[in-house]
């Protein structure tokens, strides 16, 4: 055991006050889904059912007093299946996903959109799932960013969040560090990658906090929406910026219950573990309706594809642009 | 057939826990002591609950009943590892609400009782834990919380109980202003019953509320300054002080607010329809005793380093033990002070930060837990802490409950006649001592040195 993890580990006092934060705990209510359970379980080195449960929204870290790094704890025992490793493979070239889209997701495959301006100032990353099952969002942000005079070259990749959560982490170390290599700001479309990009200490600006910093004026939009915070964006804190745009653009926020709360995903949670991911999809559902609106801003791929799901109507920022 | 498979058949083989996840109950909000039960349930309904309950009585099987797993106390840790723990978290329905009347399976959390009430009223105890602490452990611990000046803890809250007994029958005591059962099975740590259901009182939520904080050189003028407050006629709806060390703690953690390094500081919040005349009464108070106010536009910040001065802690040690004792509020400053001398004849660190309105102490007394001889002394000061308070007409603990904490001090605070009382309560209720055994009057084989330390006077 690493010095780093038995420190992370001696942290955690048992106070319990991580237990509501954590969706597989409210669906569950059995401290064998709960994150103070599976510490315990790392703790004690016992096989816990838990430890693959964990849908690593993080929100436990939020909650946490003591500051305990759920989330290096927790990465430290997981090992991906097979699909899993085949998956996360996959993700890292978004063209070979296309056509597995249909089956898997029931949703439309698109080929990633692939554009590079000569000299360019920054560098669009739609992340994997967004440039084949949100292309148009793609479209809209490359648009948008042109038309404000940028000139814009596209990456399609993984930024390697889906490979931390199912514990391919020196992989995720190594896609990090060819990211590292790009010498020209990154716009990230996904929220949630751009939340691990930043943790990891890229250079990149979520979409939406590229518009506040740089773009500043925006069209105005006579509108009703209710907002969903992806797990890992509001963690660092940039889930701000999507209100701020929102701000911006005149549109009108009816809050949902815990905005924050767990979409039900989970990244390829919900393929695996189905009955669980439902079962959080219907509470997310239940708390987003509370809203009295079904049109939810949601600025990660995987949060819109379970907003679908439930079938409400999700959108991102770059789409409500022109909308 | 086997007792388990009995078990699987009532409740369904998944919550059933059998396996090393077991281990996973074997300890609470308590850091120090930590079991391991035999068997873990997990009922998802009344109904389910009251057949486990019945089987487990029939088969003389000792059971731990258990909420969310916040006990400060160790009231729900397994010590002799033949316990059977029934965890009662799914069981966290809202039956009914009318008037001011909110009815809830012992399982729902705190917080979630006020988020179901109409807009206009709250459930008024607030422990620490409220996010996730339980009801039924609420009820179980009397649990407190920073509103107890105003609005009394948990025992305030109760208006009928439904448990079912050691000896399985199922007892609904109705509302009494006569002799009331319900009352005897709060802060009864789970020892006499289970609690199935709970009627809770709502209060009406107050039309304003205002703060005042002030920070103090001596620590005899704060505690002046709360006796006067209540002198002067006003009863705010929270008075939480903090002393020098704690503020030290909090300034080197996350949840700094850059506050005043003085002796102590008083966060007040006045709540009601005279919140005006309330607050030139409390500054006045203020000002005639030494003490500075601290005008803000922003007072969350002083309330959040309130919340933060546990966690903040762990900026001087990663463990510490929570005294919950209560003081007559004209002993405060005597007591904090000899608090102090305790603190350097065991050279542990002692922060306070505490129910001042109320005078419920929490003195929270730094060790290491990879280090016994730093609990040794963390556990000696928390003795001397103890008996001084309770020598002074002090209670041993105000909310937390005494669990398998504080056996000892009971001994202190009661005579033979009462504890007599109380064990003979017990023995009525579950003459085979089958509901949680060791917590509240010991009567355990110590299997730890942490237990031996805790249970024995040196």
């Amino acid at each position: 055991m690493g010095m780093g993890l038995k420190e992370e580990l001696s942290k955690c006092v048992h106070c319990g006050f991580c237990l509501e934060a954590c969706p597989t705990y409210v669906i569950t209510r059995s401290e064998t889904h709960s994150p103070r359970g599976r510490i315990t379980a790392v703790k004690l080195g016992i096989s816990s059912v838990g430890l693959n449960t964990c849908m690593f929204c993080r929100r436990c870290e939020l909650a946490c007093p003591s500051g305990v790094k759920y989330s290096d704890i927790i990465t430290s025992v997981r090992k991906p299946n097979v699909i899993e490793k085949v998956l996360v493979r996959m993700l890292e070239r978004p063209e070979t996903l296309t056509h597995f889209i249909k089956p898997v997701l029931r949703l439309n495959g698109f080929t990633p959109l692939s554009y590079e301006e000569e000299d360019y100032d920054l560098v669009l990353f739609p992340g994997c799932i967004m440039s084949v099952v949100f292309r148009s969002t793609v479209e809209n942000a490359l648009r948008f960013l042109k038309n404000r005079g940028y000139r814009v070259k596209i990456l399609n990749g993984c930024c390697g969040l889906a490979h931390t959560h199912v514990g391919e982490t020196r992989r995720a170390e190594e896609l990090i560090s060819k990211l590292k290599e790009i010498k020209k700001p990154i716009v990230s479309l996904s929220s949630n990658c751009s939340a691990h990009m930043k943790e990891k200490g890229l250079n990149v600006y979520d979409f939406s906090e590229f518009l506040v910093k740089f773009v500043k004026e925006l069209p105005k939009k006579d509108m009703e929406v209710t907002l969903h915070q992806p797990c890992h964006a509001h963690l660092s804190g940039i889930d701000k910026y999507d209100r701020q745009v929102l701000e911006i653009m005149g549109i009108r926020i009816r809050e949902a219950e815990e905005p924050s709360f767990e979409c039900g995903a989970g990244g390829d949670y919900f393929i695996f573990n189905k009955n669980m991911a439902s079962q959080v999809m219907q509470i997310k559902k239940e708390k987003t309706l509370k809203s009295g609106v079904n049109t939810v801003v949601s600025t990660n791929p995987s949060c819109s594809i379970a907003f679908i799901k439930m079938g409400l109507n999700p959108i991102h920022i770059a789409d409500l642009i022109f909308k | 057939m086997q007792l388990i498979d009995e078990l699987k058949q009532i409740v369904g083989e998944e919550w059933v826990i059998s396996s090393d996840e077991k281990r996973l109950y074997g300890f609470d909000g308590l850091s120090a002591v930590k079991g391991e039960p035999e068997l873990v349930i997990l009922p998802g309904s009344e109904e389910e609950v009251v057949k486990v309950i019945r089987l487990l009585i029939s088969r003389r099987k000792k059971v731990i009943v258990r909420g969310s797993g916040t006990s400060l106390s160790g009231a729900t840790v397994p010590l002799n590892g033949d316990e059977v723990v029934v965890g009662l978290s799914r069981i966290n329905k809202v039956y009914s609400i009318q008037g001011l009347e909110i009815e809830v399976g012992p399982g729902i959390v705190n917080a979630i009782v006020t988020k179901n009430a109409p807009s206009h009223l709250f459930y008024a105890p607030d422990p620490a834990s409220y996010q996730v602490s339980s009801i039924g452990g609420n009820i179980s611990h009397d649990s407190g919380g920073i509103h107890v000046v105003k609005y009394g803890p948990t025992y305030n809250s109760v208006i009928r109980l439904k448990v079912i007994l050691p000896n399985g029958e199922i007892e609904e005591f109705k509302p009494s202003p006569f002799l009331n059962p319900s009352s005897i099975f709060i802060g009864a740590e789970g020892t006499l019953g289970a609690i199935l259901r709970a009627r809770l009182r709502l209060f009406v939520r107050p039309k304003e509320k205002k703060s005042v904080i002030a920070s103090f050189n001596s620590l005899r003028d704060a505690a002046n300054t709360i006796v006067e407050i209540f002198r002067s006629g006003v009863i705010p709806s929270a008075l939480e002080m903090m002393d020098r060390y704690s503020i030290i703690a909090i300034e080197k953690s996350r949840y700094k607010a850059g506050l005043p390094e003085s002796e102590a500081l008083l966060l007040i919040e006045l709540d009601g329809s005279q919140v005006s005349e309330e607050e030139s009464r409390v500054k006045y108070v203020i000002n005639n005793n030494g003490g500075e106010i601290i005008s803000t536009k922003d007072d969350s910040k002083y309330w959040n380093a309130r919340k933060g001065a546990f966690p903040a802690m762990g900026t001087i040690s990663p463990a510490y033990i929570t005294l919950d004792c209560n003081v007559l509020r004209s002993n405060l400053a005597e007591t904090l002070e000899k608090i102090r001398e305790i603190s350097r004849k065991y050279n542990v660190y002692i922060a306070n930060v505490f129910h001042a309105g109320d005078g419920n102490l929490h003195p929270l007394i730094s060790y290491n837990p990879e280090d016994f001889d730093s609990f040794y002394r963390a556990v000696r000061a928390s003795d001397e802490i103890e008996k001084l308070v309770i020598n002074n007409g002090g209670v041993p603990s105000g909310e937390h409950g005494i669990g398998i904490e504080k056996v000892k001090y009971l001994g202190v605070y009661y005579d033979e006649i009462s504890l007599g009382v109380m064990k003979r309560l017990k023995i009525t209720f579950d003459p085979e001592g089958l509901f949680n055994p060791c917590k509240m009057f010991g009567n355990c084989k110590v299997n730890s040195r942490e237990l031996k330390v805790l249970w024995e006077w040196d």
